[in-house]
């Protein structure tokens, strides 16, 4: 099974493990997808910088955070293809960081529709 | 109970909050390392405490490091929380000072469970500092009385003594004795003169300072160390706690009763005196001079009682 099939076999969302942390909460869930919402671009413009100014211990620190966020909202995914970016930065492997950052900016467009979506399957 | 939360991640940190919360703890969240050590370090902060890993200013295991060299802090039991599953870095939180892990994204039935394993060894480890501190307390309180016991006057006395010629200071000591106290006994019987010797206790405690020293020194007999004392008020001091004893009878479930003490006094500036021994020798001569003269009075240790040669008076 090649990567790219990996993933399409994995949801966006895992729903229902989602559901389980935030114990059907559906106030809680929509206030987490809203730091969400604020937290990723603003992590995501610091990768950026960092990529620019080469300081790849950076880019793992702000990567691992990103993962731990992905995977708190059950996004395992988009919070796969961050680890690979922690990674990459722990390496101070550079080559591929750019299609990496592309990748997750594109799981990430598909977790949120699902997120949103998330709040309505919550109970109250 | 208190619990802190560090994580720098705002959705794992507002979601820890709210789960613990649930759970009935109170909540104090922080977004770095620093921050968390900071609170772990004040004398009532959390006792338990789950950590991320990795956080700016100070990372989770130097946090724990931390905690674990502060002095006095009752035991606090933390739990790592991270993505950094590898049996070395489990190795390192561990050596580190953590109690338990846990990997993100965590479970909130297991993150629960092991919030409760944490709470019962707190729980083990304050029955444990309970029964020393008991232990403790039995061992240097005389039990009737709940005052320092002999042994421990004593040394309280030698240290006080010592601290005072370093710093040239002084400290006054007082021997005071019960009148009569036998007859009470005779008269009344022992659960009467036990009701006695703690109201005197209680008498003496209140005619001193918070941090003067008071202790059973035989039956009927008490010493009293007042610390860094101005030597010219010892006998103003020691007539105090006379008429503290004398001034009203002491309750009993015989009736009232009246009850006086006598006082022998040093107060040891100008005394050379090396040894406990010597300076206790001195005050019961002054005692027994208060005994001597009539009872329910105080005696100032004077030269011609001393036991060995005094280079000058008291002042």
């Amino acid at each position: 099974m090649t990567q790219q099939d990996d993933r399409s076999s994995q949801v966006a969302v895992n729903l229902p493990e989602l559901l389980v942390r935030v114990d059907n909460d559906r106030d809680l869930l929509r206030e987490l997808i809203e730091i969400f919402k604020e937290e990723f671009p603003r992590l995501l413009q610091q990768l950026q910088v960092h990529i620019v100014r080469g300081d790849m211990k950076s880019v793992e620190n702000t990567c691992h955070g990103l993962k731990g966020m992905l995977s708190g909202l059950s996004a395992m995914r988009a919070a796969a293809v961050a680890a690979r970016l922690e990674e990459m930065g722990r390496d101070g492997n550079s080559s591929g960081l750019k299609d990496a950052v592309a990748l997750l900016e594109r799981e990430v467009e598909s977790v949120l529709p699902e997120l949103d979506a998330s709040i309505t399957k919550a109970e109250s | 109970m208190k619990i802190l939360i560090a994580d720098d991640d705002r959705v794992s940190r507002r979601l820890l909050e709210k789960t613990l919360e649930r759970e009935g703890y109170e909540v104090i969240a922080v977004d770095n390392g620093r921050l968390a050590l900071q609170q772990l370090s004040l004398p009532d902060g959390p006792r338990l405490a789950l950590l991320d890993w990795m956080m700016p200013e100070m990372d989770g295991p130097d946090v724990c490091r931390g905690v674990r060299t502060l002095p006095e802090r009752p035991y606090v039991h933390i739990v790592l929380v991270t993505s950094r599953g590898s049996k070395q870095d489990i190795v390192a939180g561990f050596e580190a000072g953590a109690d338990d892990y846990l990997t993100k994204p965590w479970d909130p039935t297991e993150l629960t469970a092991r919030l409760r394993v944490g709470q019962r060894i707190l729980q083990l480890e304050d029955r444990l500092v309970e029964a020393r501190e008991s232990m403790r307390f039995k061992a240097t309180h005389d039990p009737l009385t709940s005052l320092f016991n002999r042994g421990i006057i004593i040394d309280l006395l030698a240290r006080e003594l010592s601290r005072t010629r370093r710093e040239n200071g002084c400290t006054v000591v007082m021997l005071g004795d019960l009148d009569h106290f036998k007859e009470v006994n005779d008269a009344y019987g022992h659960v009467v003169g036990d009701e006695v010797l703690q109201e005197v206790a209680r008498r003496l405690l209140a005619s001193v300072r918070s941090y003067d020293f008071v202790g059973r020194y035989g039956g009927e007999e008490f010493l009293i160390v007042l610390n860094n004392c101005d030597p010219t008020q010892a006998t103003l001091r020691a007539e105090e706690v006379r008429n503290g004893i004398a001034n009203r009878p002491v309750q009993t479930n015989r009736g009232p009763l009246h009850v006086t003490m006598s006082l022998g006094v040093l107060a040891s500036r100008g005394w050379d005196l090396d040894f406990v021994e010597e300076i206790l020798g001195v005050t019961d001569s002054a005692l027994y001079r208060a005994k001597a003269d009539g009872r329910n009075c105080v005696r100032l240790a004077t030269p011609t009682a001393i036991c060995g040669a005094p280079q000058q008076l008291v002042e």
